[in-house]
């Protein structure tokens, strides 16, 4: 009789790579791309529609002392109010609370965990390929909405060093806010109503609140680190220019990593100890 | 436990009459919600805002160094711009999973199987939205409005400002008609509600900012009407008397709101079917 074949179970690093292998090609080729792509494709239309009028001289861009507006300073304004207020916080919502609550909800969640590989892994390898599926669709669309805008009135060359910090300020905002919904996506069971609760809800009236409260708050570390004047699009922008003062990058990039180790760490947990009951 | 009888018998219970089936998807959506514990929990914050106006009123009635509080017709027009976040968390919490949870369970087809036409059963749908989300724009609103009698102990103010009661009413349907069919119509195209308040929430918040890029870029705000939020707000100023925020001539904006409300019906008319037909 043969002895019995021992099989030596796969480490955290192994598990989660094979998981993320397998993720990110249902993630890039799935319906929810369709959304993705509306949400990245939009901007860039947006600013090829802005660019052709541009060539017709009929915008009316703002002056100020007499020069008018350029589209460095327009191309800041997109990245405030499109990426860094929207796009990047209604993915990591939409992608983060996804991760586990898919799999709940498809009745699949059984055969990932009935693998012999640690559960925290397949949410991990999960982030992963959503930090990978967002960073490449989210930063090329910038890219090209910068070299549509940043001619307008200026040099390519001009705003080039805020370009670079751009792609990372929202590569970092898309991990934080990514890790911090994989958790409430892990932990509760009507994850998307609590994601947009915080996101929408809560992160926009603590930002005008003085004192601490902000600081409960991805958007805070997050917006500090954006290289562009915060546009006076609405009284909350005022209130947030007079409430002014946020942490400096080395603080703001040192909170957001903690942010996303300490709710990954989190949602890994919540993951191997989490009872997932499927509705029947 | 055996069966030792397998007989047919005869429906002993009462049929609805004709073009009343619709209620009893209502009362059971209805009931559904009332049940859970999260539910309540968000209808009760979604009355703070009331309750917080009810002692301004108190205040503004009872106490001369607070009269400053006294309620004006803006004061209504405000409370329904802060009640749109609540409309908003409700929306998605009730009305995302209304018809795509039937879609992923497939049963739709079980539905339209009994004595119930397919309008009925998107009118019964839209009845559940659309009675919880009256229940935290008018029904508080004209709560207010007899706090403010109550308080004040004379009907002065609703006297002098007579268009309050019916503003406050057509706004409210306006608002809720509106926001209802869109979520609706978007449930219908998905069977996952995730993927569907996600839609929601992407229609809402990117259609603001764009025209907020916009309004940067042309330097005024003529371009409102491409926001579906913007579109309300202009039309609630209207109602309600107040100068409109926005460039955009309110008829452009109620002829948007409109076109939302018919594509919306178009939508819900292809979508909900019995059977689906794959060529």
């Amino acid at each position: 009789m043969t002895p019995p074949a021992t099989h030596a179970t796969p480490t955290v690093l192994a598990s989660t790579a094979r998981i993320f292998d397998l993720s990110l090609g249902q993630m890039l080729w799935s319906r929810r791309s369709v959304f993705l792509a509306f949400l990245v494709g939009g901007p860039v239309l947006l600013a090829a529609g802005i660019r052709v009028v541009s060539a017709a001289d009929r915008l009316g861009l703002p002056q100020i002392n007499g020069a008018r507006v350029g589209g460095a300073a327009l191309f800041g304004t997109m990245i405030w109010l499109l990426y860094v207020r929207v796009i990047v916080p209604v993915l990591g919502v939409f992608y983060g609370t996804s991760l586990v609550a898919d799999e709940v909800d498809d009745k699949t969640i059984t055969y990932l965990f009935t693998r012999p590989i640690p559960r925290a892994a397949v949410l991990f390898g999960k982030y992963l390929a959503y930090l990978v599926c967002t960073v490449l669709l989210v930063l090329p669309s910038v890219v090209f909405v910068y070299f549509l805008v940043a001619p307008i009135g200026g040099t390519i060359g001009e705003a080039f060093p805020t370009l670079v910090a751009d792609l990372g300020m929202l590569a970092v905002g898309l991990t934080a806010y990514g890790a911090v919904f994989a958790w409430v996506g892990a932990r509760m069971r009507r994850p998307l109503v609590v994601g947009l609760v915080f996101t929408f809800g809560w992160e926009p009236v603590v930002l005008v609140v003085p004192g601490y409260l902000k600081r409960l708050t991805v958007a805070y570390y997050l917006q500090a680190l954006v290289p562009h004047a915060m546009p006076r699009d609405s009284p909350v922008s005022v209130l947030l220019q007079v409430f002014s003062g946020g942490p400096s990058v080395p603080t703001s990039l040192a909170s957001l990593a903690a942010i996303a180790v300490v709710a990954l760490w989190w949602a890994g947990r919540s993951v191997e100890k989490q009872e997932y009951v499927l509705e029947q | 436990m055996p069966i030792h009888d397998q007989g047919y018998r005869r429906y002993a219970g009462t049929r609805a009459p004709r073009g009343r089936a619709w209620t009893v998807i209502t009362r059971a959506g209805m009931r559904t919600f009332f049940g859970r514990r999260a539910f309540l929990g968000l209808l009760l914050l979604s009355w703070s805002q009331f309750f917080v106006r009810t002692v301004q009123i108190y205040a503004a009635a009872n106490l001369p160094q607070a009269a400053f509080f006294a309620p004006t017709p803006e004061t209504f027009r405000r409370f329904f711009s802060i009640q749109e976040l609540f409309v908003f968390v409700m929306t998605v919490y009730v009305g995302a999973g209304l018809i795509a949870n039937d879609r992923r369970a497939n049963a739709l087809q079980i539905y339209l199987s009994k004595p119930l036409t397919r309008v009925e059963y998107v009118f019964g749908k839209l009845a559940i939205l659309m009675t919880l989300l009256l229940l935290i724009t008018w029904v508080p609103a004209i709560l207010l409005l007899i706090v403010q009698i109550l308080f004040a102990g004379s009907f002065t103010f609703v006297r002098s400002n007579g268009y309050l009661l019916p503003a406050i009413t057509l706004f409210s349907f306006v608002d809720v008609v509106t926001v209802s069919t869109t979520m609706l119509a978007l449930s219908s195209l998905s069977n996952s509600s995730r993927y569907v308040g996600m839609l929601y929430a992407g229609v809402i918040f990117f259609s603001r900012a764009l025209f907020n890029v916009l309004r940067f870029v042309t330097g005024a705000s003529t371009l409102s009407w491409i926001s579906f939020s913007v579109n309300l707000d202009q039309i609630g100023d209207v109602i309600f008397r107040l100068p409109p925020q926005y460039d955009t001539p309110w008829p452009v904006s109620l002829l948007t709101i409109v076109g939302l409300i018919v594509a919306s019906a178009i939508v819900l008319e292809r979508r909900v079917r019995g059977v689906e037909i794959v060529a």
